[in-house]
């Protein structure tokens, strides 16, 4: 346990010592809330003042969330996984007595987490500048477990997507589509209330709404345990295949050599 | 100006040279071209019209902002690269040969993936822009100029590097900013933003006029579009050229 | 007309920072040397030393602070767009060549670059034939190994048959053989063209097989300009001696010998030729020794430029 332990904080202390990576990431992540904060008042005028129940604080504080949990973790490390499966980089992890796959998601959850505080702080700045305080109510703290949840649900989703390298082996451009993937199902773009039926049921099934719609609605519309589990059992179904993944490349590694 | 014909073509060749990363990257970038119409498409069918801008307004803005890119981010890929270009000492081979060398590192690189949306745009304009002769003509002509607004604008954000050294970070900031920015109708944004957006990050004229006069063409805002793009041309330009100076005198410290 | 000159060059740097963290570092100081048409100069030193900061302002990229210098009787820094047609660079670390396509495809655009269309193809098949490329030009780089693709680097840097050539670490990262054939080519090219070669490395071996005369820059000043082989004699007051005794030595109290290592019956002994005869000594090592074989020898040329690195700045 140890191991994992110091992982995640040299990952947590990686963050912190590029400063400049962080503030690029956040003035993006800024620009962002800008941006839809405009849209959606926008929109939720020409609505009568809601959609589908979600008011302008509701939509706001909503996609602070969703955007901060997404802007949290760096889906460009799917090609750089990609890359190490594929040219047999990752054989030197392979040596240490500790889980390869564990042991890299310990120390991209420590990164992650941070990028997700510093997030945290500016989005909840933000919102509650314009809008007052998240219409979640006391509801709205689970928002954050929840949160760290969805991101470490991400993660594994991108290690376990990172397999795809094996076979596309030019993966350059993919995590590109992972990421439009999350955007769109995941609701990090739009609430998934606001989809239609049958698509918003399909997205009840994957587990990208458990990486920005579940936070970002306890935030915007209060606590619903049951979610809590979704996200958690997603978290295990995720967990697995990145460890299935990694494995089957470990024994390719053994059985082709570098 | 044979010579960047010259280079150019042989990126055009580097490009379609490997057949399958070809397809693959352009396939991907499409895949995510059609997730944005969804999204789009989503948006306005649950949302509505708002301020003027229905569904097939915002895919005409959407077509015109993947033609731009595929110009100045697919045929001119340097153009987002100059900073780190500068930063790792690789525009000293551009100086080593008897080239002028900013144009010569703008077409000396073609980036496949956004080739995808090079094609995307004209099809997504045909499909939802309501081709017309006038309409189509306006569209091209309008990307033109919002891809040499966009082009100059990122050279000038990559030459800075060679006024305060680094690799591009503040290059990539603006990149993405502009990015962003371009992407979303115009009249969503309040009375600060907007004047960000004529000025500092100048998405409006990358494809907020374009739109604008794709749809309701007006002599004055053409001229106010083309003189935008000759402005941030000459920037971006003018930046690079002090730039280079600055930098042949050594007084920024570069990793090379 | 010499090729190079150099007359007191100086080039400082202000380092970022703002405030107490700035810093003026001289990264070259009155560096001064001519280079005839048709030498082979090696140029080395440790890193930092101010080798990169001079190529550089002999190709132009940098400016002066102080000094000038003359490159075909071109000023770099103000006539570089003229220079470059007549000089060639090479930089291990960097290609010149499209990465996806072949060497051949690269020179049809330099030849379109330089302006050389008619006599390109004939170029190409002289610089085939000198460098022994031929079947290696139409091969995509992707799937050339370092040594091949250096061996058409080479080429690329050649085709406009410039006067002059710069080459910055060139065999970086080569094996053995490659390394040989590679040195090999700059030989031949120097002499068969006559272009004047101008070598940065680290490699002492590249120093040994190619170069005629050495520079040694340190500290951004240089500190030893002469032939090669008058380096190896005049800095020469030490000579090795590689023993195989009869027998098990004991203690070696030979005056003038320092023992290096020694394990069983073989040593390796190094003698101050400065303070003794090599004959003296020699008489006295084998009058009190039973010695089964003998050689000896001049230290590694690694050893002496070592030793110039170390001199203490003047």
């Amino acid at each position: 346990m140890n191991a994992y332990r110091s992982a995640f904080v040299a990952g947590a202390a990686r963050a912190l010592r590029a400063p400049g990576e962080l503030t690029v990431r956040i003035a993006f992540y800024a620009i962002i809330l800008v941006v839809f904060s405009a849209l959606w008042s926008v929109a939720v005028d020409a609505n009568g003042g809601s959609i589908e129940g979600y008011t302008f604080p509701a939509m706001l504080w909503y996609v602070a969330a969703a955007e901060g949990a997404v802007i949290a973790t760096k889906p460009r490390m799917i090609e750089d996984i990609g890359y190490e499966i594929g040219s047999g980089g990752i054989a030197v992890e392979m040596l240490r007595p500790v889980s390869v796959v564990g042991f890299r998601m310990a120390a991209e959850l420590g990164e992650a987490l941070v990028r997700l505080a510093a997030a945290g702080v500016v989005g909840v700045v933000f919102a509650w500048a314009q809008v007052g305080a998240p219409p979640g109510g006391a509801g709205a703290l689970v928002a954050l477990p929840s949160a760290a949840i969805g991101v470490a649900v991400n993660l594994a989703a991108q290690h376990a997507f990172a397999g795809a390298a094996f076979w596309l082996d030019d993966a350059k451009a993919s995590w590109f589509l992972y990421q439009k993937v999350i955007f769109l199902l995941g609701g990090m773009l739009l609430p998934l209330e606001l989809f239609p039926d049958w698509l918003s049921d399909t997205a009840r099934w994957l587990p990208f709404w458990a990486m920005a719609y579940i936070p970002a609605r306890f935030v915007a519309r209060g606590a619903e345990p049951g979610l809590l589990l979704v996200q958690t059992g997603w978290l295990v179904v995720s967990a697995a295949a990145a460890s299935a993944v990694f494995r089957s490349g470990e024994r390719r590694l053994q059985v082709v050599g570098g | 100006m044979s010579v960047l014909w010259a280079t150019f073509r042989t990126a055009l060749v580097e490009a379609w040279a490997n057949r399958r990363s070809f397809w693959i990257q352009v396939s991907i970038m499409l895949a995510n071209d059609v997730a944005w119409v969804i999204f789009w498409l989503l948006f306005f069918g649950r949302v509505g019209a708002i301020r003027g801008w229905d569904a097939s307004r915002v895919l005409l803005l959407f077509a015109i902002l993947t033609t731009i890119a595929g110009i100045a981010m697919g045929l001119l890929a340097n153009a987002r690269k100059i900073g780190e270009l500068v930063g790792d000492g690789q525009i000293d081979a551009a100086l080593a040969l008897p080239v002028r060398p900013l144009p010569y590192l703008l077409v000396r690189r073609i980036d496949t993936a956004l080739l995808g949306d090079l094609f995307f745009g004209p099809v997504l304009f045909v499909l939802a822009g309501a081709p017309t002769w006038e309409r189509t003509l306006v569209y091209v002509a309008a990307s033109l100029c919002g891809a040499a607004v966009l082009v100059g604008f990122l050279v000038f954000m990559g030459a800075l590097t060679l006024f305060i050294g680094g690799r591009g970070e503040q290059a990539d900031l603006g990149f993405q900013a502009i990015l962003i920015l371009a992407s979303y109708p115009l009249d969503v944004f309040g009375g600060v933003t907007k004047v960000l957006l004529y000025t500092a990050v100048p998405a409006a004229f990358v494809t907020g006029l374009p739109t604008e006069l794709v749809d309701d063409f007006e002599p004055a805002t053409a001229a106010g579009l083309v003189a935008a793009a000759a402005f941030f041309v000459a920037l971006g330009g003018a930046a690079f050229s002090l730039g280079l100076r600055r930098y042949s005198s050594g007084a920024v410290w570069t990793r090379a | 007309m010499a090729a190079i000159e150099a007359r007191e060059l100086t080039k400082s740097f202000t380092s970022g920072g703002r405030g107490r963290r700035r810093r003026t570092v001289e990264a070259v100081r009155n560096i001064s040397f001519t280079v005839d048409a048709g030498e082979r100069l090696a140029y080395i030193g440790p890193n930092g030393a101010g080798k990169s900061t001079s190529i550089k302002m002999l190709t132009g990229i940098l400016h002066p602070t102080h000094g000038d210098a003359r490159v075909l009787g071109y000023t770099p820094w103000s006539e570089r767009k003229k220079l470059v047609r007549h000089i060639g660079t090479l930089f291990g670390q960097r290609s010149q060549l499209w990465f996806e396509l072949t060497p051949r495809r690269s020179f049809t655009l330099l030849g379109a670059i330089y302006g050389l269309d008619g006599p390109l193809a004939r170029r190409v098949d002289e610089l085939a034939d000198l460098l022994e490329a031929g079947d290696l030009f139409d091969v995509p780089v992707r799937n050339l190994s370092l040594g091949q693709r250096m061996r058409c680097e080479l080429a690329a840097t050649m085709l406009h048959s410039p006067r002059v050539i710069f080459l910055d670490e060139p065999t970086i990262g080569l094996d053995l053989v490659a390394k040989q054939r590679f040195r090999d080519m700059v030989v031949r090219l120097n002499e068969d063209e006559g272009t004047t070669i101008f070598l940065t490395s680290h490699d002492v071996s590249d120093i040994e097989q190619v170069a005629k005369r050495v520079i040694v820059i340190n500290h951004g000043t240089i500190i030893y300009d002469d032939s090669v082989s008058r380096m190896r004699r005049s800095l020469l007051n030490t000579k090795l001696l590689e023993v195989r005794f009869e027998e098990e030595p004991g203690s070696i109290a030979v005056d003038g010998i320092t023992v290096i290592k020694g394990r069983g019956v073989g040593y390796k002994l190094s003698v101050d030729t400065e303070r003794h005869s090599i004959r003296a000594v020699l008489d006295d090592l084998l009058d009190r020794h039973r010695v089964a074989d003998i050689s000896v020898l001049d230290p590694p040329l690694e050893e002496i430029i070592g030793r110039i690195y170390e001199a203490p700045r003047t």
